[in-house]
């Protein structure tokens, strides 16, 4: 049998804890265990894998078998995989205010049921929904060139979501709250009560106009296009594959001179991981700077292919394999205040808060959506809109930033790819986009 | 695990479950299976999975408690947990879990004997994809294949024991033609019922045709989406509002409006838990599963119970507790969703054919506005394909749209345990460049 260029293997165990309130009703409020392992080998071509659950059980022995498996799976791959260097390490965990592990569960269920309940006390209000999510846990990993670490994290965060209704129509607004700092249930009843407030405002609000118009972008809608629209685009698999429209143009301007958007794994926000899922420090990279597209996000593999740029980007979900990924991924501030925006945007729309989004960067096409919006007329907010979207180029998009607002805010959120799921952050200022293509079905 | 083990572990967990509740519930998984990925067009990526897991609910006084494991060893820890979980949930009115009944001996037809998770039979796929792929000039991005084998059993403290068998294979694949993307996929339960040379050639045709695409003007236009593009936005917002919790809980927008006309004739949809990728005799909660007609010629007939919301609202579970694995815990949903009625040649005349949209899950499921970006769009006329779009917007709201349908595909297209056909919509708000 063939010996192993390399191996991995990255361990991840701990407690899941969720409640979920529907309407006053504790509809399931428990925690369950979990234990997974994911072990890639690299064999004389390409990755063999192996997943493993109940790891913490297997002896040594089963360990080496489960590496020859691997090497076995291996041999029908047919791409020539080289690791790129990289340097290893970690770094050190930022101190949680209050363990969520530490407050028992009862207690943390009476905090969602008082954030829930002040939604429900708002007039017009026909339901709610709170949820409570918790994931505690160790991760541990080695690899054959002899690196080892392990790290203990906790990311907890709740949702908070309110349906109006008046006449048979119905609105409904959501609020959540995701962080790697400690429990975050404490003292936000106002965040049930905003929920509500905006969906009770909905229900006067008209459908947006669709068409091509200038735009501002709240700061959690401008993240969202910094992750949807730039940062998927400049992931190393995407590149490597030949589906990103911006392969191929490191050095180029590729947007307007006042966007620089950045990747940063290392910031103490929800998408901060202290070491990569192969074992390699993060950094910080900066993606486009004033508008020049400066480097890719990369795993060693895709860094040894592609370059320009650097690795520190894997990151897997427990028991799945490490792919290039963004973690805490925002537009830098720059110099506009908020008036100044909405008063150069002159007549157009504003658009806040995101439903989500998704994007073909092979296509260099984006869509997402917006929870609600304003009308803007001669430089000032009138009416307010919902059902709002957003889609375009990216490329061309990216060049008709006309203004970066100086108010900076970071999102915490979820973001899916190849069928896993990673926490991460999105951050922009208040930004204004000339003729964007805003969806909408009002007349 | 084998039946005997299974057996054997659920009757401990069941023993000690009845000194510390009144019921208990338990949901086993497990399966294993092999996957290849390309990267480019190489495989770059192969690797093997074993899973397993335990869920165990106990209900107390009215109260459900639940907790899940991988590991069997730690069952009494797990059982622990769901104890600690049924004295925080709210009680309810429950009038118990299901007895067994005799169940009929239909063949579900989801299990291959034959199917065995092997890597080389999986790299054949791939190869099988790439010759038909390279029917069109492109390059392929991606894709993958896999194959799995896995079970499930459902055992609880009224003597239910119900185990089945499934088998999957499924392949993908992604192709592009300079910024032009294509994107094709199938799955089905036997290995000799998928056709990976097609889905090749579909996704490479579809990267290649929207090659030379062109602009289209803002407009009303007549609309057929594609079984893909119609489950899409169906999933994200039609779906829910069947849920008979969503309904309870003023979610859906369907809720009141039982018996009433709401969509157009010519639709019906329905559940047949017998029929497709998804077939069940029981459901996830040991419930006997059967048809459900949710539509008949566009009027609302039924909605989806599991057994904690029909207890709660006075109705009858309709066997509609699904898991997604052995870790989740039971939710309403469909087991095979059809999406049938009267059907019709809609690609006839002149019509924008979308093939697929992007972001549908951000369409707003309470009211049914949405609006999208479309993805591989052509001009259909007489069943041909003709020019295609280069990018734009749909919007509408979906339940308007459905009160108007001009019509359903003679033909469906299985996507996982769904069977949906092109549907038809004429007068639709399309956004252009």
């Amino acid at each position: 049998m063939e010996e192993p260029r390399y191996y991995d293997i990255r361990h991840t165990a701990g407690t899941s804890t969720h409640i979920d309130i529907d309407n006053g009703v504790v509809e399931s409020a428990g925690t369950s265990f979990f234990d997974t392992a994911i072990l890639r080998v690299l064999g004389s071509h390409g990755w063999g894998i192996v997943t493993i659950d109940n790891y913490s059980a297997k002896s040594r022995k089963e360990k080496d078998e489960y590496i020859s498996q691997a090497l076995r799976h291996a041999m029908v791959t047919v791409e020539d995989v080289a690791l790129g260097d990289a340097r290893s390490g970690i770094l050190p965990m930022p101190a949680m205010k209050e363990d969520p592990a530490s407050v028992p569960l009862e207690e943390k269920c009476s905090l969602l049921s008082g954030i829930e309940s002040q939604a429900r006390k708002v007039d017009g209000i026909v339901s709610t929904r709170a949820g409570y999510s918790e994931g505690s846990g160790t991760v541990s990993f080695e690899n054959s060139s002899g690196a080892e670490f392990s790290y203990a994290i906790c990311r907890s965060g709740y949702s908070i979501s309110a349906v109006a209704g008046r006449n048979g129509v119905m609105q409904a607004a959501r609020e959540s709250e995701h962080t790697i700092s400690g429990l975050n249930l404490r003292h936000k009843e106002d965040m049930g009560a905003k929920a509500a407030e905006r969906a009770v405002a909905l229900l006067d609000a008209s459908p947006a106009k669709g068409g091509k118009m200038n735009a501002v972008l709240d700061q959690q809608l401008a993240g969202v296009f910094a992750h949807e629209a730039i940062g998927h685009a400049s992931e190393g698999d995407l590149v490597k594959e030949g589906i990103s429209v911006i392969k191929g143009m490191i050095g180029e301007c590729i947007g307007s001179p006042n966007l620089t958007v950045v990747d940063d794994p290392t910031l103490h926000e929800f998408g901060f991981m202290p070491v990569d899922s192969e074992g390699v420090l993060p950094v910080r990279s900066e993606i486009i700077k004033e508008g020049v597209l400066s480097a890719y996000l990369h795993n060693r593999q895709t860094l040894a292919v592609v370059g320009d740029g650097d690795a520190g980007h894997a990151r897997g979900q427990a028991g799945e394999v490490p792919l290039v990924r963004m973690s805490n991924t925002f537009i830098e501030s720059g110099d506009s205040s908020y008036d100044e925006i909405i008063s150069e945007c002159r007549n157009g729309i504003l658009l806040k808060g995101s439903r989500g989004g998704q994007v073909d960067p092979g296509r260099g096409v984006f869509q997402f959506n917006a929870e609600y919006g304003y009308v803007i007329e001669n430089g000032e907010l009138s009416k307010m809109v919902r059902d709002v979207s957003l889609s375009g180029d990216i490329l061309k998009t990216m060049h008709n930033i006309a203004l970066c607002g100086n108010d900076k805010k970071m999102t915490p959120g979820y973001c899916g790819k190849g069928g896993q799921s990673v926490p991460v952050t999105d951050g922009s200022p208040h930004i204004l986009l000339k003729d964007a293509v805003v969806g909408g079905c009002g007349e | 695990m084998n039946e005997d083990k299974i057996r054997g572990l659920s009757e401990l967990i069941i023993k000690a479950g009845n000194k510390c509740a009144d019921e208990v519930e338990i949901f086993l998984a497990g399966g294993s299976g092999v996957v290849t990925q390309l990267k480019g067009d190489l495989i770059g990526e192969a690797g093997g999975s074993e899973s397993f897991g335990i869920g165990i609910r106990l209900i107390k006084d009215g109260k459900i408690g639940s907790s899940t494991t991988g590991n069997p060893e730690r069952w009494q820890e797990c059982l622990a947990a769901a104890e600690a979980s049924a004295k925080l949930a709210t009680g309810q009115k429950w009038e118990g879990l299901p007895s067994p009944v005799p169940l009929s001996d239909i063949d579900l037809d989801i299990f291959d004997s034959s199917l065995k998770p092997d890597i080389s039979a999986a790299s054949s796929l791939i190869e099988e994809m790439k010759e038909g792929a390279s029917e069109f000039d492109v390059n392929i991005a991606g894709g993958g294949s896999s194959f799995g084998t896995g079970y499930s059993v459902i055992v609880n403290s009224e003597g239910v024991f119900y185990s089945r068998e499934k088998s999957r294979v499924s392949v993908s694949l992604e192709a592009i033609s300079g910024t032009s993307t294509g994107y094709e996929f199938d799955s089905a339960c036997f290995n000799d019922r998928i056709d990976a040379k097609e889905t090749g050639k579909q996704a490479a045709f579809l990267a290649a045709h929207s090659v030379d695409a062109e602009e289209i003007e803002s407009g009303q236009y007549d609309v057929i989406f594609s079984p893909i593009a119609f489950s899409q936005i169906l999933g994200s917002v039609l779906l829910p509002s069947f849920s008979g919790r969503n309904v309870h809980s003023n979610r859906s927008f369907l809720a009141g409006k039982m018996g009433e006309q709401v969509f157009d004739e010519c639709l019906c949809i329905y559940d047949d838990p017998t029929d497709g990728q998804g077939s069940t005799l029981l459901d996830a909660e040991g419930v006997p599963t059967r048809r459900i007609d949710f539509v008949e010629e566009g009027v609302l007939k039924s909605f989806a119970y599991d057994l904690k919301t029909a207890y709660r609202y006075g109705e009858e579970s309709t066997g509609s507790a699904k898991r997604g694995g052995a870790g989740g815990l039971p939710s309403i949903g469909m087991h095979n969703l059809h999406v049938d009625g009267k059907r019709s040649n809609v690609f006839d005349e002149k019509a924008l054919y979308v093939q697929d949209v992007v972001g549908a899950h951000t369409a707003n499921a309470i009211t049914g506005d949405f609006s999208l970006e479309l993805s591989n769009t052509s001009w259909m006329e007489s069943g041909e394909y003709g020019s295609a779009v280069r990018s734009a917007m749909v919007s509408g709201n979906f339940f308007e749209m459905m009160k108007d349908i001009a019509g359903l595909s003679e033909s469906s297209r299985e996507i996982g345990s769904s069977k949906i056909p092109s549907v038809r919509f004429n007068g639709i708000q399309i956004i252009g460049k």
